[in-house]
């Protein structure tokens, strides 16, 4: 297996560490098709939690401390009760240079807090301290308040009725904390209401489990310290439902070049592996998973929300409603809905997003994936895209210039954003529907745009690619049987890999890109259980059966009946019509399928598995929790 | 660190302080950031950023806290140690020349643009949002929205100036257009329709009738009637966007516009004519702001991602005066009179 990087895509504030003795990265994938019961299912939670804490640990040197020591291990050390000295000189190493953001500030709370009773009055106050003295700065994106505002709450209820020249705002412990307060519930409210802006990430499902497992943990108020645990209940109830063997899967508001490909290659995959026991962590346990771990035990996933993890009744769709990122300019409402739909079935799953371009720079917006059985350096995934490249669309939802962020960007992270063969970003010139395991996606790329031609991704880990005279291409991506109708004609060109947010070179992994450079343009995708037909050729010919009729002028537009027998009818720009009906997205609920269930605006979720069930209610900030006789 | 700003602060010294000639009258401050190439929310910073100040010895100093996301600012005009700062979290708010701060902005104003303090109404400051527009009427303690006549949508704003001869009126440039107000905020009205983002607006130093705005798309606009009707100035193309407008206060009739695309452009005829002037700037001319200084007329390009450069020719030779790998998003002269 290729080592992955350890820090991905996020800020280097941690200390690189040698990557051994990680026993459940390096060892089998687990096989898990059942929750076992509640004093196994902590024990074995704690002994993950325990497997985290440990390696940390075991990675510092004291004859190195500033070499192995970063605030991930002074917290790991200081929970597991040891080398409190060290601990004490590395934090007053560390912030005699502190650091100026919410990347900074979360695991300053994390010292702060899990050291609060062990370190010396001196290193608690050089804390104290930095928090006067350095500026932080709040970002611009969700996450990044989330971090922002989840620290300074805490901090300002740890130091109560100190004075406004005592914190780098200029604001009194007072201030801090009501402002602090504020946001965060302004947040909760929105997220519970019309649905996260930044939602099903790869990676930043981390940016905020974090930060709520600490309000859930140490907010003296218990308001918030119920609405942090709530937060935790909803997100991982979500990561529950739209992944398949601990796999995070369908589409994503942000991704990466690493997670896009490498499905299983994400923090997502660090929370799954901790809370469900079934898929092995990322290497290094992502990173940003080292500040969960020692706190991860005041919390207690519920059994309903395990459930949903790693015992599934059956194939199932859910549909869901989420937000686009801010739109500063060039939209008629600032976060426009963006509407979900997954399948999951045993051995795959189809996932995408209908609306407008949720993260011009991350977004991932379908692709089917299937199951591997260990999904290690496995690219279990097959999509398209529009590689769209522009500053409109930066200054759309980025308060920027036209020209700086396209380019400026790919050196602060994003390093795909402006290539043309990138498999990584939204376009406002993709629509895409999807009924099952069918989807369609439609392209039409204005004149004179950067990149006039559209990306399909074929993994490595296709077996049997047929390029069929019918004109669809058949693969097998594990126990999934996979046709991929291309529109237009194309080409191919092999797969070249950024190796994470600041790779300045690419890497041959094998896979290739159809491309296809054709303005109008088009593809469709049908998956299928390979147990459904007798043999591969038997699906093609299936396929080849199916009624396909498209044209690509004015617009392009598909009438397609589908393998589960659907009449599907698909013009760009339009709304689409299955069986003479059309879709109207502006009825989906905000969560809507056998597990999760939410009314638009209701701010509560409703969490189901067989006869379990709990109420998330956050006009009433209550959870419910009940069993149908 | 030291390295990095002995190689910022060496071409100054090298370069000598200003122009012969009498002590200057103002202070020069920038705002900004210096190696930025990289850098996202959370990086180290390795350099000092936000508020410069020009020495005596003609170099810059970094002034207050380390603070890499700062975009302009605004001075009392009673007392020079007051003065504001659009930041990425807020407005800032200093009372002792940058050494303290406090964000007066709650969460509900993020990432200002722009920030501009009225001459005549001193504690009235005004916040250029991506969603609108702020008003502080207590010296940037507080903050509220006045946004009637503004659109529901298409707000995002990029600039705010206020005429240094009428109290309350204020010009504030944004995505749909020139929006003025003549009762400090409390109603706006768009006087210049534009389908991009309005860029920069200036006032001239020479007659306050006489007003400039720069935009992404619209080319440079000009109004000689004290901001109630635009024009387009011939020339200037909307082809490229524009990032900022330059009157030089030492004589009339010079302006000088900057562009990431185009370099720097100046006219010596008040507009009539223009002349690209990017010989003896970096190859990659990517001019972020540009401004001249009241006192000896020196030209100013800040190159993004690249150095500040001087002329004293306006624009027929250049010099690095330093600040490599910065992006300097203003540069303000402050009256000394005012320290």
């Amino acid at each position: 297996m290729k080592a992955s990087q350890f820090f991905r895509s996020a800020p280097a504030l941690l200390l690189a560490v040698t990557l051994s003795a990680q026993p459940s990265f390096e060892g089998p994938a687990p096989v898990v098709t059942s929750v076992p019961a509640e004093d196994q299912r902590l024990a074995a939670y704690h002994a993950r939690v325990d497997e985290v804490l440990q390696w940390r640990a075991g990675r510092v040197d004291l004859n190195d401390i500033p070499g192995t020591m970063d605030m991930a291990s002074i917290s790991i050390l200081l929970t597991l009760g040891r080398d409190i000295e060290a601990c004490n000189e590395r934090v007053l190493q560390m912030m005699a240079e502190p650091g100026t953001g919410p990347f900074w500030m979360f695991p300053a709370v994390c010292v702060a807090f899990t050291g609060r009773e062990l370190l010396s009055p001196e290193a608690r106050a050089s804390i104290r301290e930095a928090w006067r003295t350095t500026r932080q700065l709040r970002g611009d994106t969700e996450n990044h308040w989330v971090m922002y505002y989840a620290s300074l709450y805490l901090m300002s209820e740890l130091y109560p009725n100190e004075p406004a020249e005592t914190w780098y705002t200029g604001r009194s412990s007072e201030e801090n904390l009501a402002e602090a307060r504020e946001w965060l519930i302004h947040w909760m409210d929105t997220t519970t209401t019309v649905g996260q802006g930044e939602f099903n990430t790869t990676h930043y499902i981390g940016e905020y489990a974090i930060p709520m497992l600490f309000m859930a943990t140490w907010a003296k108020d218990p308001a918030m310290k119920l609405r942090g645990r709530m937060m935790l209940d909803w997100m991982f109830a979500e990561l529950a439902t739209v992944s398949l063997n601990g796999v995070l899967r369908g589409p994503n508001a942000r991704s990466d070049e690493g997670s896009v490909i490498e499905r299983w290659n994400a923090l997502a995959s660090y929370f799954s592996w901790l809370l469900f026991g079934n898929t092995p962590p990322p290497s290094g346990y992502g990173g940003w998973g080292l500040y969960f771990a020692p706190v991860a035990k005041n919390y207690v996933l519920p059994e309903v929300i395990h459930r949903i993890a790693v015992e599934r009744d059956g194939d199932y769709v859910q549909r869901d409603r989420a937000r686009t990122r801010r739109f500063w300019r060039y939209s008629d409402v600032l976060s426009p809905p963006v509407y979900k739909t997954n399948y999951l079935r045993h051995d795959y799953a189809v996932g995408s997003t209908q609306g407008i371009v949720n993260d011009v720079i991350q977004a991932h917006v379908w692709d089917v994936t299937w199951r591997e059985e260990d999904p290690r350096g496995k690219h279990p995934t097959m999509f398209s895209l529009h590689p769209h490249s522009s500053g409109r669309m930066m200054q759309a939802q980025f308060a920027t210039y036209p020209e700086p962020m396209p380019v400026g960007v790919t050196f602060e992270g994003k390093p795909s954003y402006d290539s043309p063969d990138k498999v990584l970003g939204g376009s406002p010139y993709e629509k895409v529907f999807q009924d099952l395991d069918t989807v369609i996606a439609l392209y039409d790329i204005a004149p004179g745009e950067r990149f006039e031609h559209i990306n399909g991704f074929f993994s490595k880990d296709l077996r049997d690619v047929t390029e069929d005279a019918s004109g669809w291409i058949f693969a097998r991506g594990g126990n999934a049987f996979l046709a991929y109708r291309p529109l237009a004609p194309y080409h191919w060109i092999p797969y070249l890999h950024y190796n994470g947010g600041w790779a300045t070179v690419r890497d041959d992994l094998g896979g290739r890109v159809l491309t296809s450079p054709h303005l109008k343009n088009g593809t469709i995708v049908q998956a299928a259980g390979a147990d459904e037909f007798e043999s591969f050729e038997a699906f093609k010919a299936a396929m080849r059966a199916l009624p396909l009729e498209f044209t690509l002028e004015p617009v392009p537009s598909v009438r397609f009946t589908t393998l589960r027998g659907k009449n599907v009818a698909f013009t760009y720009g339009e709304a689409p019509v299955v069986d003479g009906v059309p879709v109207d997205y502006s009825k989906w609920k905000l969560f809507e399928g056998p597990y999760l269930n939410a009314e638009v605006g209701g701010r509560k979720l409703t969490v189901t598995h067989g006869r379990l069930q709990r109420v998330l209610d956050f006009n009433t900030l209550t959870v419910k929790d009940s069993v149908r006789e | 660190m030291m390295k990095t700003l002995s190689r910022t602060l060496l071409p100054l010294l090298l370069l000598g302080a200003l122009p012969a000639g009498a002590a200057p009258a103002h202070d020069l401050y920038l705002f900004g950031a210096v190696n930025i190439t990289g850098r996202v929310i959370g990086s180290r910073d390795v350099a000092k950023n936000g508020v410069y100040v020009r020495t005596a010895e003609g170099g810059f100093t970094h002034r207050g806290i380390n603070y890499p996301a700062m975009l302009g600012g605004a001075f009392d005009p009673r007392d020079a140690r007051v003065f504001h700062v659009a930041a990425i979290c807020g407005v800032l708010t200093t009372a002792d020349g940058g050494l303290t701060w406090r964000i007066g902005t709650s969460w509900d104003m993020t990432e200002p643009k722009a920030v501009a303090v009225d001459p005549n109404a001193p504690d009235m400051v005004y916040a250029a949002l991506p969603d609108g527009l702020g008003v502080s009427t207590d010296r940037g303690h507080s903050w509220s929205r006045r946004e009637n006549g503004l659109p529901a949508r298409g707000k995002y704003t990029q600039v705010v100036t206020v005429d240094r001869t009428a109290a309350g009126r204020v010009f504030a440039g944004s995505e749909t257009g020139i929006y003025l107000t003549e009762d400090a905020a409390q109603n706006w009205r768009r006087v210049f329709p534009v389908v991009d983002t309005v860029t920069d607006i200036r006032q001239s130093p020479h007659d306050p009738k006489h007003w400039l705005a720069v935009s992404q798309s619209a080319g440079a606009l000009e109004s000689r009637d004290g901001g109630l009707t635009w024009a387009p100035i011939a020339g200037i193309t909307g082809r490229r966007a524009l990032y900022s407008v330059a009157f030089d206060p030492t004589r009339a009739g010079r302006i000088a516009i900057a562009s990431w695309s185009l370099g720097l452009l100046t006219s010596e005829d008040d507009g009539a004519t223009w002349a690209f002037r990017n010989e003896g700037l970096p190859e990659k001319h990517q001019v972020w702001r540009t401004a001249v200084d009241p006192d000896n007329g020196r030209l100013y390009a800040a190159i993004d991602s690249g150095a500040l450069f001087g002329s004293d020719d306006f624009g027929r030779t250049w010099q690095s005066l330093g600040m490599e790998d910065s992006r300097i998003q203003n540069l303000v002269f402050v009256p000394r009179a005012r320290r």
